[in-house]
Protein backbone atom coordinates (compact mmCIF):
# COMPACT_ATOMS: atom_id res chain seq x y z
CA UNK A 1 0.00 0.00 0.00
CA UNK A 2 2.53 2.86 1.62
CA UNK A 3 4.87 1.63 -1.63
CA UNK A 4 2.63 2.53 -4.29
CA UNK A 5 3.39 6.29 -4.56
CA UNK A 6 7.07 5.17 -4.72
CA UNK A 7 7.18 3.14 -7.32
CA UNK A 8 6.44 5.03 -9.87
CA UNK A 9 9.59 7.14 -8.91
CA UNK A 10 12.84 6.38 -9.94
CA UNK A 11 14.69 5.97 -6.83
CA UNK A 12 17.83 7.33 -8.50
CA UNK A 13 20.89 6.01 -6.90
CA UNK A 14 22.45 7.87 -9.84
CA UNK A 15 26.08 6.90 -10.97
CA UNK A 16 26.40 10.77 -11.83
CA UNK A 17 25.76 12.38 -8.41
CA UNK A 18 26.68 15.69 -9.29
CA UNK A 19 24.16 15.44 -12.08
CA UNK A 20 20.29 16.20 -10.42
CA UNK A 21 18.80 18.76 -12.73
CA UNK A 22 19.64 18.36 -16.32
CA UNK A 23 19.24 20.78 -19.42
CA UNK A 24 17.27 18.22 -21.57
CA UNK A 25 17.80 20.27 -24.28
CA UNK A 26 15.15 21.87 -26.86
CA UNK A 27 14.34 18.82 -28.98
CA UNK A 28 12.01 19.18 -31.69
CA UNK A 29 9.14 17.14 -30.55
CA UNK A 30 8.87 18.95 -26.75
CA UNK A 31 9.44 22.04 -27.51
CA UNK A 32 8.60 24.43 -24.43
CA UNK A 33 5.30 25.01 -25.08
CA UNK A 34 3.77 28.29 -24.40
CA UNK A 35 0.86 28.17 -21.77
CA UNK A 36 -0.06 32.39 -21.70
CA UNK A 37 -0.75 32.07 -25.54
CA UNK A 38 -3.45 33.96 -27.38
CA UNK A 39 -6.68 32.05 -25.94
CA UNK A 40 -5.49 32.82 -22.63
CA UNK A 41 -4.46 36.44 -23.24
CA UNK A 42 -7.79 36.75 -25.41
CA UNK A 43 -9.91 35.31 -22.31
CA UNK A 44 -7.81 37.70 -19.69
CA UNK A 45 -8.49 40.49 -21.69
CA UNK A 46 -12.27 39.60 -21.62
CA UNK A 47 -12.57 39.28 -18.17
CA UNK A 48 -10.63 42.78 -17.47
CA UNK A 49 -13.30 44.22 -19.49
CA UNK A 50 -16.20 42.70 -17.55
CA UNK A 51 -14.60 44.43 -15.13
CA UNK A 52 -13.98 48.24 -16.04
CA UNK A 53 -17.71 47.49 -17.06
CA UNK A 54 -19.19 46.26 -14.38
CA UNK A 55 -16.74 49.08 -12.46
CA UNK A 56 -18.65 51.59 -14.75
CA UNK A 57 -22.13 50.60 -14.73
CA UNK A 58 -22.32 50.34 -10.73
CA UNK A 59 -20.50 53.80 -10.69
CA UNK A 60 -23.15 55.56 -12.69
CA UNK A 61 -25.99 53.36 -10.99
CA UNK A 62 -26.03 54.63 -7.43
CA UNK A 63 -23.64 51.43 -6.43
CA UNK A 64 -20.62 53.41 -5.43
CA UNK A 65 -20.38 51.91 -2.32
CA UNK A 66 -20.19 48.17 -3.38
CA UNK A 67 -18.00 48.79 -6.29
CA UNK A 68 -15.47 50.74 -4.18
CA UNK A 69 -16.01 47.93 -1.89
CA UNK A 70 -15.06 45.36 -4.06
CA UNK A 71 -12.03 47.38 -5.35
CA UNK A 72 -10.32 47.26 -2.33
CA UNK A 73 -11.29 43.73 -1.43
CA UNK A 74 -9.48 42.16 -4.88
CA UNK A 75 -6.74 44.93 -5.00
CA UNK A 76 -5.96 43.48 -1.98
CA UNK A 77 -6.53 39.76 -2.21
CA UNK A 78 -4.34 39.93 -5.96
CA UNK A 79 -1.88 42.16 -4.50
CA UNK A 80 -1.36 39.80 -1.24
CA UNK A 81 -1.13 36.63 -4.46
CA UNK A 82 1.46 38.48 -6.08
CA UNK A 83 3.65 39.74 -3.42
CA UNK A 84 3.20 36.40 -1.39
CA UNK A 85 4.69 34.80 -4.70
CA UNK A 86 7.35 37.08 -4.44
CA UNK A 87 8.53 36.93 -0.86
CA UNK A 88 8.27 32.83 -1.01
CA UNK A 89 11.11 33.16 -3.74
CA UNK A 90 12.78 35.82 -1.54
CA UNK A 91 12.51 32.99 1.54
CA UNK A 92 13.15 30.19 -0.65
CA UNK A 93 16.94 32.52 -1.68
CA UNK A 94 16.99 33.19 1.78
CA UNK A 95 17.31 28.91 2.33
CA UNK A 96 19.06 28.06 -0.32
CA UNK A 97 16.21 26.24 -1.27
CA UNK A 98 16.34 23.97 -5.30
CA UNK A 99 13.69 21.44 -4.55
CA UNK A 100 12.24 22.33 -8.03
CA UNK A 101 15.82 24.10 -9.48
CA UNK A 102 14.78 27.33 -11.72
CA UNK A 103 11.20 26.22 -12.02
CA UNK A 104 10.04 27.15 -8.32
CA UNK A 105 11.39 30.78 -8.70
CA UNK A 106 9.60 30.79 -12.02
CA UNK A 107 6.80 29.88 -10.38
CA UNK A 108 6.58 31.91 -7.40
CA UNK A 109 7.53 35.07 -9.30
CA UNK A 110 5.24 34.47 -12.03
CA UNK A 111 2.49 37.01 -10.74
CA UNK A 112 4.96 39.30 -9.76
CA UNK A 113 4.24 41.86 -12.84
CA UNK A 114 0.95 42.43 -11.13
CA UNK A 115 3.13 44.47 -8.42
CA UNK A 116 3.77 47.53 -10.69
CA UNK A 117 -0.78 48.09 -11.93
CA UNK A 118 -1.88 47.05 -8.52
CA UNK A 119 0.45 49.97 -7.21
CA UNK A 120 -1.06 52.37 -9.87
CA UNK A 121 -4.47 50.43 -8.92
CA UNK A 122 -4.25 51.89 -5.15
CA UNK A 123 -4.22 54.90 -6.28
CA UNK A 124 -7.54 54.65 -7.51
CA UNK A 125 -9.06 53.89 -4.06
CA UNK A 126 -8.44 58.09 -3.83
CA UNK A 127 -11.68 58.11 -5.55
CA UNK A 128 -13.41 56.07 -3.72
CA UNK A 129 -12.08 57.43 -0.37
CA UNK A 130 -15.07 58.98 0.91
CA UNK A 131 -17.36 55.55 0.63
CA UNK A 132 -14.41 53.55 1.83
CA UNK A 133 -12.93 55.08 4.43
CA UNK A 134 -15.13 56.32 7.29
CA UNK A 135 -13.09 58.88 8.81
CA UNK A 136 -12.55 60.74 5.71
CA UNK A 137 -16.50 62.20 6.60
CA UNK A 138 -16.45 61.66 10.20
CA UNK A 139 -12.70 62.35 11.42
CA UNK A 140 -11.71 60.89 14.68
CA UNK A 141 -10.27 63.61 16.70
CA UNK A 142 -7.40 61.53 18.36
CA UNK A 143 -6.35 59.76 15.20
CA UNK A 144 -6.44 62.71 12.94
CA UNK A 145 -3.00 63.34 12.41
CA UNK A 146 -2.71 59.40 11.23
CA UNK A 147 -5.63 59.32 9.60
CA UNK A 148 -6.20 61.52 6.86
CA UNK A 149 -6.09 61.60 3.15
CA UNK A 150 -3.10 63.22 2.15
CA UNK A 151 -1.18 61.74 4.62
CA UNK A 152 -2.00 58.18 3.98
CA UNK A 153 -2.02 58.03 0.33
CA UNK A 154 1.40 59.39 0.84
CA UNK A 155 3.05 56.72 3.24
CA UNK A 156 0.63 54.19 1.24
CA UNK A 157 1.81 54.84 -1.90
CA UNK A 158 5.64 55.74 -1.18
CA UNK A 159 5.64 52.12 0.84
CA UNK A 160 3.98 49.95 -1.71
CA UNK A 161 6.61 51.81 -4.36
CA UNK A 162 9.64 50.14 -2.67
CA UNK A 163 7.79 46.99 -2.21
CA UNK A 164 6.97 47.30 -6.08
CA UNK A 165 10.54 48.40 -6.78
CA UNK A 166 12.48 45.81 -4.38
CA UNK A 167 10.24 42.57 -5.75
CA UNK A 168 10.83 43.93 -9.34
CA UNK A 169 14.82 44.09 -8.47
CA UNK A 170 14.62 40.67 -6.83
CA UNK A 171 12.63 39.48 -9.83
CA UNK A 172 15.47 40.83 -12.24
CA UNK A 173 18.35 39.47 -9.99
CA UNK A 174 16.41 36.03 -10.21
CA UNK A 175 15.84 35.07 -13.66
CA UNK A 176 19.88 36.35 -14.26
CA UNK A 177 21.44 33.59 -16.02
CA UNK A 178 23.99 33.46 -12.88
CA UNK A 179 21.00 32.63 -10.54
CA UNK A 180 19.25 30.18 -12.79
CA UNK A 181 22.54 28.42 -13.07
CA UNK A 182 23.03 28.49 -9.52
CA UNK A 183 18.92 27.43 -9.06
CA UNK A 184 19.40 24.45 -11.70
CA UNK A 185 22.52 22.62 -9.64
CA UNK A 186 21.48 21.50 -6.00
CA UNK A 187 24.44 19.88 -5.54
CA UNK A 188 26.66 22.97 -5.67
CA UNK A 189 26.89 23.74 -2.49
CA UNK A 190 28.15 28.13 -2.86
CA UNK A 191 25.79 30.88 -2.21
CA UNK A 192 23.50 32.70 -4.60
CA UNK A 193 24.32 35.73 -6.96
CA UNK A 194 25.18 38.71 -4.85
CA UNK A 195 22.72 40.78 -6.22
CA UNK A 196 19.79 38.22 -4.75
CA UNK A 197 21.69 37.85 -1.63
CA UNK A 198 20.75 41.30 -1.36
CA UNK A 199 18.11 41.79 -2.39
CA UNK A 200 15.96 38.68 -0.62
CA UNK A 201 16.29 39.66 3.03
CA UNK A 202 15.13 43.56 1.78
CA UNK A 203 12.21 42.00 0.52
CA UNK A 204 11.54 40.18 3.42
CA UNK A 205 11.55 42.74 5.54
CA UNK A 206 10.28 45.40 4.08
CA UNK A 207 7.10 42.64 3.06
CA UNK A 208 6.90 42.44 7.11
CA UNK A 209 7.07 46.15 7.62
CA UNK A 210 4.76 47.91 4.36
CA UNK A 211 2.03 44.69 4.47
CA UNK A 212 1.48 45.32 8.04
CA UNK A 213 0.92 49.34 7.16
CA UNK A 214 -0.77 48.43 4.42
CA UNK A 215 -3.33 46.14 7.02
CA UNK A 216 -3.35 48.46 9.47
CA UNK A 217 -4.88 51.70 6.90
CA UNK A 218 -6.78 49.67 4.30
CA UNK A 219 -8.46 47.57 6.69
CA UNK A 220 -8.19 48.48 10.27
CA UNK A 221 -8.84 52.00 9.73
CA UNK A 222 -12.25 50.64 7.91
CA UNK A 223 -13.01 50.34 11.88
CA UNK A 224 -11.22 53.35 13.35
CA UNK A 225 -12.16 52.46 16.88
CA UNK A 226 -10.38 49.14 16.87
CA UNK A 227 -6.84 47.67 17.08
CA UNK A 228 -4.94 44.67 17.24
CA UNK A 229 -1.64 44.52 17.13
CA UNK A 230 -0.75 41.49 15.50
CA UNK A 231 -3.25 42.09 12.64
CA UNK A 232 -0.72 43.30 10.13
CA UNK A 233 1.19 39.83 10.97
CA UNK A 234 -1.84 38.51 10.69
CA UNK A 235 -2.43 39.84 7.37
CA UNK A 236 1.00 38.90 5.70
CA UNK A 237 1.02 35.40 6.86
CA UNK A 238 -2.20 35.05 4.87
CA UNK A 239 -0.53 36.81 1.78
CA UNK A 240 2.26 34.40 1.92
CA UNK A 241 -0.04 31.77 2.31
CA UNK A 242 -1.72 32.63 -0.69
CA UNK A 243 1.39 32.88 -2.36
CA UNK A 244 2.23 29.20 -1.59
CA UNK A 245 -1.18 28.45 -2.93
CA UNK A 246 -1.33 30.07 -5.86
CA UNK A 247 2.04 28.02 -6.90
CA UNK A 248 0.47 25.03 -5.50
CA UNK A 249 -2.62 25.47 -8.01
CA UNK A 250 -0.62 26.83 -10.75
CA UNK A 251 2.04 23.89 -10.87
CA UNK A 252 -1.04 21.86 -10.95
CA UNK A 253 -2.60 23.17 -13.51
CA UNK A 254 0.48 23.86 -15.83
CA UNK A 255 1.21 19.92 -15.34
CA UNK A 256 -1.45 19.08 -17.31
CA UNK A 257 -1.55 21.99 -19.80
CA UNK A 258 2.80 21.94 -20.47
CA UNK A 259 2.48 17.82 -22.06
CA UNK A 260 4.70 14.94 -21.06
CA UNK A 261 7.67 16.43 -20.27
CA UNK A 262 7.62 19.24 -17.20
CA UNK A 263 8.74 18.94 -13.95
CA UNK A 264 5.36 19.42 -12.48
CA UNK A 265 4.72 15.49 -13.77
CA UNK A 266 8.00 14.61 -11.17
CA UNK A 267 5.28 13.71 -7.76
CA UNK A 268 8.12 14.99 -5.58
CA UNK A 269 7.82 19.19 -6.55
CA UNK A 270 4.09 18.37 -6.00
CA UNK A 271 4.93 17.26 -2.47
CA UNK A 272 7.11 19.69 -1.74
CA UNK A 273 4.56 22.36 -2.49
CA UNK A 274 1.75 20.24 -0.38
CA UNK A 275 3.93 20.47 3.01
CA UNK A 276 4.95 24.17 2.37
CA UNK A 277 0.82 24.96 1.76
CA UNK A 278 0.02 22.50 4.77
CA UNK A 279 2.55 24.24 7.43
CA UNK A 280 1.87 27.43 6.59
CA UNK A 281 -2.02 26.75 6.80
CA UNK A 282 -0.80 25.84 10.24
CA UNK A 283 0.89 28.84 10.77
CA UNK A 284 -2.52 31.24 9.49
CA UNK A 285 -4.64 29.33 12.28
CA UNK A 286 -1.69 29.75 14.86
CA UNK A 287 -2.00 33.42 14.49
CA UNK A 288 -5.43 33.43 13.52
CA UNK A 289 -5.95 31.77 16.98
CA UNK A 290 -3.07 33.66 18.80
CA UNK A 291 -5.03 37.24 18.36
CA UNK A 292 -8.51 35.49 19.04
CA UNK A 293 -7.50 34.68 22.35
CA UNK A 294 -6.17 37.53 23.38
CA UNK A 295 -9.08 39.54 22.64
CA UNK A 296 -11.50 36.85 24.07
CA UNK A 297 -9.84 37.21 27.67
CA UNK A 298 -9.27 40.63 27.90
CA UNK A 299 -13.05 40.86 27.08
CA UNK A 300 -12.92 44.45 26.21
CA UNK A 301 -15.78 46.06 24.45
CA UNK A 302 -13.13 48.04 22.25
CA UNK A 303 -11.83 45.02 21.22
CA UNK A 304 -14.05 42.70 20.87
CA UNK A 305 -16.98 44.50 19.01
CA UNK A 306 -14.88 43.50 15.71
CA UNK A 307 -15.01 39.64 16.84
CA UNK A 308 -18.39 39.54 17.35
CA UNK A 309 -19.81 41.26 14.70
CA UNK A 310 -18.14 38.58 12.18
CA UNK A 311 -18.00 35.53 13.84
CA UNK A 312 -20.92 35.27 16.77
CA UNK A 313 -23.62 37.31 14.19
CA UNK A 314 -25.63 36.58 11.05
CA UNK A 315 -25.09 36.99 8.31
CA UNK A 316 -21.32 36.89 8.70
CA UNK A 317 -20.76 34.06 11.16
CA UNK A 318 -21.38 32.26 8.20
CA UNK A 319 -18.66 33.63 6.00
CA UNK A 320 -16.31 33.21 9.35
CA UNK A 321 -16.38 29.83 9.85
CA UNK A 322 -16.48 29.45 5.97
CA UNK A 323 -13.01 30.63 5.99
CA UNK A 324 -11.89 28.71 8.45
CA UNK A 325 -12.72 25.57 7.18
CA UNK A 326 -11.31 26.74 3.68
CA UNK A 327 -8.05 28.34 4.90
CA UNK A 328 -7.46 25.60 7.41
CA UNK A 329 -9.60 22.90 8.57
CA UNK A 330 -9.72 21.44 4.87
CA UNK A 331 -5.68 21.86 4.45
CA UNK A 332 -5.03 20.45 7.40
CA UNK A 333 -7.24 17.17 6.93
CA UNK A 334 -6.40 16.48 3.56
CA UNK A 335 -2.82 17.24 3.05
CA UNK A 336 -2.00 15.45 6.06
CA UNK A 337 -0.96 12.13 4.37
CA UNK A 338 1.97 12.00 1.82
CA UNK A 339 -0.78 10.75 -1.22
CA UNK A 340 -3.11 13.16 -0.93
CA UNK A 341 -0.13 15.88 -1.34
CA UNK A 342 1.39 14.02 -4.83
CA UNK A 343 -2.14 13.57 -6.59
CA UNK A 344 -2.63 16.73 -8.78
CA UNK A 345 -6.68 16.78 -8.60
CA UNK A 346 -6.49 16.53 -4.52
CA UNK A 347 -3.82 19.20 -4.32
CA UNK A 348 -4.87 21.35 -7.30
CA UNK A 349 -8.57 21.46 -5.22
CA UNK A 350 -6.97 22.06 -1.74
CA UNK A 351 -4.80 24.83 -3.01
CA UNK A 352 -8.51 26.26 -4.64
CA UNK A 353 -10.40 26.17 -1.92
CA UNK A 354 -7.48 27.89 0.41
CA UNK A 355 -7.63 30.85 -2.58
CA UNK A 356 -10.93 30.98 -2.44
CA UNK A 357 -11.01 31.20 1.49
CA UNK A 358 -8.20 33.91 1.08
CA UNK A 359 -10.10 35.74 -0.81
CA UNK A 360 -13.75 35.75 1.54
CA UNK A 361 -11.51 36.13 4.60
CA UNK A 362 -10.31 39.82 2.93
CA UNK A 363 -14.25 40.15 2.05
CA UNK A 364 -15.07 39.24 5.92
CA UNK A 365 -12.35 41.77 7.44
CA UNK A 366 -12.94 44.52 4.94
CA UNK A 367 -17.30 44.77 3.94
CA UNK A 368 -19.11 44.31 7.74
CA UNK A 369 -16.75 47.42 9.00
CA UNK A 370 -18.74 49.28 6.07
CA UNK A 371 -22.26 46.95 6.14
CA UNK A 372 -22.65 45.42 8.98
CA UNK A 373 -26.18 43.13 8.05
CA UNK A 374 -26.15 42.84 4.89
CA UNK A 375 -23.58 40.78 2.68
CA UNK A 376 -23.89 43.11 -0.61
CA UNK A 377 -22.73 40.21 -3.43
CA UNK A 378 -24.02 40.19 -6.50
CA UNK A 379 -22.80 41.07 -10.18
CA UNK A 380 -21.36 44.07 -9.17
CA UNK A 381 -18.83 42.19 -6.83
CA UNK A 382 -18.54 39.14 -9.29
CA UNK A 383 -17.83 40.92 -12.49
CA UNK A 384 -15.39 43.22 -10.89
CA UNK A 385 -13.82 40.45 -8.95
CA UNK A 386 -13.63 38.68 -12.57
CA UNK A 387 -12.04 41.65 -13.85
CA UNK A 388 -9.50 41.69 -11.57
CA UNK A 389 -8.94 38.48 -12.30
CA UNK A 390 -8.33 39.54 -15.85
CA UNK A 391 -5.75 42.14 -14.96
CA UNK A 392 -3.90 39.51 -12.94
CA UNK A 393 -3.44 37.00 -15.72
CA UNK A 394 -2.86 39.72 -18.21
CA UNK A 395 0.20 40.84 -15.97
CA UNK A 396 0.99 37.14 -15.06
CA UNK A 397 1.13 35.72 -18.54
CA UNK A 398 4.83 36.86 -19.55
CA UNK A 399 5.77 35.11 -15.99
CA UNK A 400 3.37 32.20 -16.69
CA UNK A 401 5.49 31.52 -20.14
CA UNK A 402 9.06 32.11 -18.59
CA UNK A 403 6.77 28.96 -15.77
CA UNK A 404 6.20 27.21 -18.94
CA UNK A 405 9.68 27.13 -20.51
CA UNK A 406 11.68 26.77 -17.35
CA UNK A 407 9.55 23.59 -16.51
CA UNK A 408 9.68 21.56 -19.80
CA UNK A 409 13.28 22.36 -20.63
CA UNK A 410 14.53 21.24 -17.10
CA UNK A 411 14.18 17.88 -15.73
CA UNK A 412 14.22 16.96 -11.77
CA UNK A 413 15.57 13.45 -11.28
CA UNK A 414 13.75 11.58 -8.35
CA UNK A 415 14.80 11.05 -4.91
CA UNK A 416 17.73 13.69 -5.37
CA UNK A 417 18.20 16.99 -4.39
CA UNK A 418 16.45 16.83 -1.13
CA UNK A 419 18.67 19.60 -0.05
CA UNK B 1 24.41 -30.01 5.94
CA UNK B 2 26.10 -26.71 4.91
CA UNK B 3 28.11 -24.06 6.35
CA UNK B 4 26.32 -20.89 7.04
CA UNK B 5 29.10 -17.48 5.77
CA UNK B 6 29.17 -14.24 7.09
CA UNK B 7 30.62 -11.85 4.60
CA UNK B 8 31.07 -8.02 5.66
CA UNK B 9 31.57 -6.04 3.11
CA UNK B 10 32.59 -1.91 3.49
CA UNK B 11 31.14 0.86 1.37
CA UNK B 12 33.15 4.33 0.92
CA UNK B 13 30.03 5.88 -0.53
CA UNK B 14 26.27 5.74 0.23
CA UNK B 15 25.27 5.55 -3.69
CA UNK B 16 27.11 2.20 -4.21
CA UNK B 17 25.77 0.44 -0.81
CA UNK B 18 22.08 1.26 -1.66
CA UNK B 19 22.98 -0.15 -5.14
CA UNK B 20 24.53 -3.51 -3.17
CA UNK B 21 21.22 -3.63 -1.28
CA UNK B 22 19.61 -3.59 -4.24
CA UNK B 23 21.51 -5.99 -6.42
CA UNK B 24 21.39 -8.13 -3.32
CA UNK B 25 17.63 -7.82 -3.02
CA UNK B 26 17.21 -8.77 -6.68
CA UNK B 27 19.23 -11.83 -6.30
CA UNK B 28 17.35 -13.37 -3.51
CA UNK B 29 20.31 -14.53 -1.74
CA UNK B 30 20.75 -14.68 2.15
CA UNK B 31 20.08 -12.19 4.92
CA UNK B 32 21.74 -8.89 5.26
CA UNK B 33 21.70 -5.88 8.02
CA UNK B 34 22.96 -2.79 6.54
CA UNK B 35 25.08 -0.38 8.61
CA UNK B 36 25.33 3.17 7.65
CA UNK B 37 27.26 5.67 10.16
CA UNK B 38 24.44 8.48 9.21
CA UNK B 39 20.89 8.61 8.38
CA UNK B 40 20.25 8.35 4.95
CA UNK B 41 17.29 8.04 2.63
CA UNK B 42 18.53 6.36 -0.28
CA UNK B 43 19.44 2.85 1.43
CA UNK B 44 16.24 3.25 3.19
CA UNK B 45 14.25 3.54 -0.04
CA UNK B 46 16.55 0.71 -1.39
CA UNK B 47 15.89 -1.60 1.90
CA UNK B 48 12.48 -0.79 1.18
CA UNK B 49 10.71 -1.69 4.57
CA UNK B 50 7.34 -0.11 4.87
CA UNK B 51 6.99 3.09 6.89
CA UNK B 52 7.77 2.81 10.69
CA UNK B 53 4.43 2.42 12.53
CA UNK B 54 6.07 4.84 15.30
CA UNK B 55 3.84 7.56 13.35
CA UNK B 56 0.43 5.61 14.23
CA UNK B 57 1.70 5.38 17.37
CA UNK B 58 2.43 9.51 17.79
CA UNK B 59 -1.47 9.90 16.09
CA UNK B 60 -3.13 7.93 18.34
CA UNK B 61 -0.72 9.77 21.62
CA UNK B 62 -1.38 12.86 19.92
CA UNK B 63 -5.26 11.91 19.46
CA UNK B 64 -5.49 10.85 23.70
CA UNK B 65 -3.60 13.86 25.22
CA UNK B 66 -6.12 16.13 22.71
CA UNK B 67 -8.92 14.07 24.82
CA UNK B 68 -6.93 13.81 28.24
CA UNK B 69 -6.91 17.73 27.72
CA UNK B 70 -10.20 18.32 27.51
CA UNK B 71 -11.16 16.30 30.41
CA UNK B 72 -8.95 17.79 32.92
CA UNK B 73 -10.52 21.16 31.51
CA UNK B 74 -14.30 20.43 31.00
CA UNK B 75 -14.37 18.43 34.33
CA UNK B 76 -12.56 20.73 36.64
CA UNK B 77 -14.86 23.65 35.17
CA UNK B 78 -17.49 21.16 36.00
CA UNK B 79 -15.98 20.42 39.55
CA UNK B 80 -16.05 23.62 40.72
CA UNK B 81 -18.07 25.81 39.12
CA UNK B 82 -16.23 29.45 38.78
CA UNK B 83 -17.70 32.63 36.98
CA UNK B 84 -15.01 34.51 36.05
CA UNK B 85 -15.68 37.48 34.09
CA UNK B 86 -19.21 36.81 33.22
CA UNK B 87 -17.92 33.71 31.28
CA UNK B 88 -19.55 30.75 31.04
CA UNK B 89 -18.29 27.93 33.06
CA UNK B 90 -17.38 25.52 30.47
CA UNK B 91 -15.19 28.21 28.32
CA UNK B 92 -13.74 26.40 25.41
CA UNK B 93 -10.82 29.08 24.17
CA UNK B 94 -8.52 28.88 26.83
CA UNK B 95 -8.89 25.04 26.97
CA UNK B 96 -7.77 24.51 23.22
CA UNK B 97 -4.37 25.21 24.57
CA UNK B 98 -4.19 23.11 27.01
CA UNK B 99 -5.24 20.31 24.47
CA UNK B 100 -2.17 21.44 22.14
CA UNK B 101 0.38 21.05 25.21
CA UNK B 102 -0.72 17.99 25.90
CA UNK B 103 -0.98 16.61 22.41
CA UNK B 104 2.59 17.61 22.26
CA UNK B 105 3.43 16.38 25.41
CA UNK B 106 1.46 12.70 24.58
CA UNK B 107 2.82 12.97 21.22
CA UNK B 108 6.40 13.41 21.63
CA UNK B 109 7.02 11.44 24.67
CA UNK B 110 5.31 8.33 22.38
CA UNK B 111 7.41 9.08 19.76
CA UNK B 112 10.47 9.04 21.62
CA UNK B 113 9.85 6.04 23.13
CA UNK B 114 8.05 4.05 21.08
CA UNK B 115 11.40 4.65 18.56
CA UNK B 116 13.21 2.87 21.14
CA UNK B 117 10.98 0.24 21.68
CA UNK B 118 11.50 -0.37 17.66
CA UNK B 119 15.21 0.36 17.44
CA UNK B 120 16.02 -1.96 20.62
CA UNK B 121 17.83 0.85 21.76
CA UNK B 122 19.52 1.36 23.46
CA UNK B 123 21.50 -1.71 22.80
CA UNK B 124 24.39 -2.95 25.24
CA UNK B 125 25.73 -5.47 23.14
CA UNK B 126 26.76 -4.85 19.20
CA UNK B 127 24.62 -6.18 16.59
CA UNK B 128 26.34 -9.10 14.76
CA UNK B 129 28.75 -8.39 12.19
CA UNK B 130 29.03 -4.80 13.31
CA UNK B 131 32.67 -3.47 12.54
CA UNK B 132 33.63 -0.16 14.02
CA UNK B 133 33.85 1.96 11.31
CA UNK B 134 30.61 1.44 10.28
CA UNK B 135 30.24 4.04 12.86
CA UNK B 136 32.63 6.08 11.43
CA UNK B 137 33.20 6.40 7.76
CA UNK B 138 32.13 3.36 6.00
CA UNK B 139 29.10 1.85 5.10
CA UNK B 140 28.62 -1.82 6.05
CA UNK B 141 26.52 -4.96 4.11
CA UNK B 142 26.54 -7.48 6.12
CA UNK B 143 25.20 -11.18 4.24
CA UNK B 144 24.77 -14.16 6.11
CA UNK B 145 24.32 -17.13 3.45
CA UNK B 146 24.87 -20.49 2.71
CA UNK B 147 28.38 -21.75 1.94
CA UNK B 148 27.46 -22.21 -1.67
CA UNK B 149 25.94 -19.18 -2.32
CA UNK B 150 28.60 -16.97 -1.11
CA UNK B 151 30.99 -17.03 -4.00
CA UNK B 152 27.70 -15.61 -5.84
CA UNK B 153 27.34 -12.86 -3.01
CA UNK B 154 30.64 -11.89 -3.28
CA UNK B 155 30.71 -11.17 -7.05
CA UNK B 156 27.90 -9.61 -6.53
CA UNK B 157 28.75 -6.95 -4.17
CA UNK B 158 32.43 -6.56 -5.55
CA UNK B 159 30.23 -5.45 -8.96
CA UNK B 160 28.62 -2.94 -7.40
CA UNK B 161 32.12 -1.50 -5.88
CA UNK B 162 32.30 -2.80 -2.63
CA UNK B 163 35.65 -1.41 -0.89
CA UNK B 164 36.66 -4.82 1.19
CA UNK B 165 34.92 -7.81 1.72
CA UNK B 166 35.77 -10.24 4.52
CA UNK B 167 34.42 -13.79 5.24
CA UNK B 168 33.41 -15.20 8.25
CA UNK B 169 32.24 -18.43 9.37
CA UNK B 170 28.86 -17.41 11.11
Amino acid sequence: MTRRYQEHEEIAVSSNPGAVLQKTGVEPEHRPIRAAGPVFTGVSAALTVIGVIAFAVGLTNGAAARVWQAYLVNLLFFLCVAQGGVVVSAAAYLSQGRWAGATQYRLAEAGGMFLPVGFVLFFGLFFGRTVIFPWVQHPVAQKAAWLNTPFLFARDGIALLVMTLLSLGLMRASRSAAACAWAANPANIVMPPPAVRRLAPAVAIAFAAIYTLIAFDLIMSLAPAWHSTLFGAFFFGASFLSGIAAMALGAVLLRSVLGEHNIFRTPRVLHDLGKFLFAFSVFWVYLLFAQYIVIWYGDMPVETFFIVQRVYYPPWEAFSYAVAILMWVIPFIVLMGVRPKRTPAILGTVAFAVLVGAWIELYVLVVPSLSQWVVPFGWIELFISLGFLGIFLLSSAHGINLVSTTATTEQLMEGEGHA
Amino acid sequence: MSETVELAASFVAEETCAHAIEALREAHVGQSRIFSPMPCHKIQHAIGLPPSPVRAYVLGAGISGVITGLLITIGTSWEWNLVAGGKPIVSWPPFIIICFELMILFGGTTALLTFMLMARVPAFEPTAGYRSRFSGDRFGVVVVCDEQQADMVETILKQVGAEEIMRDAA
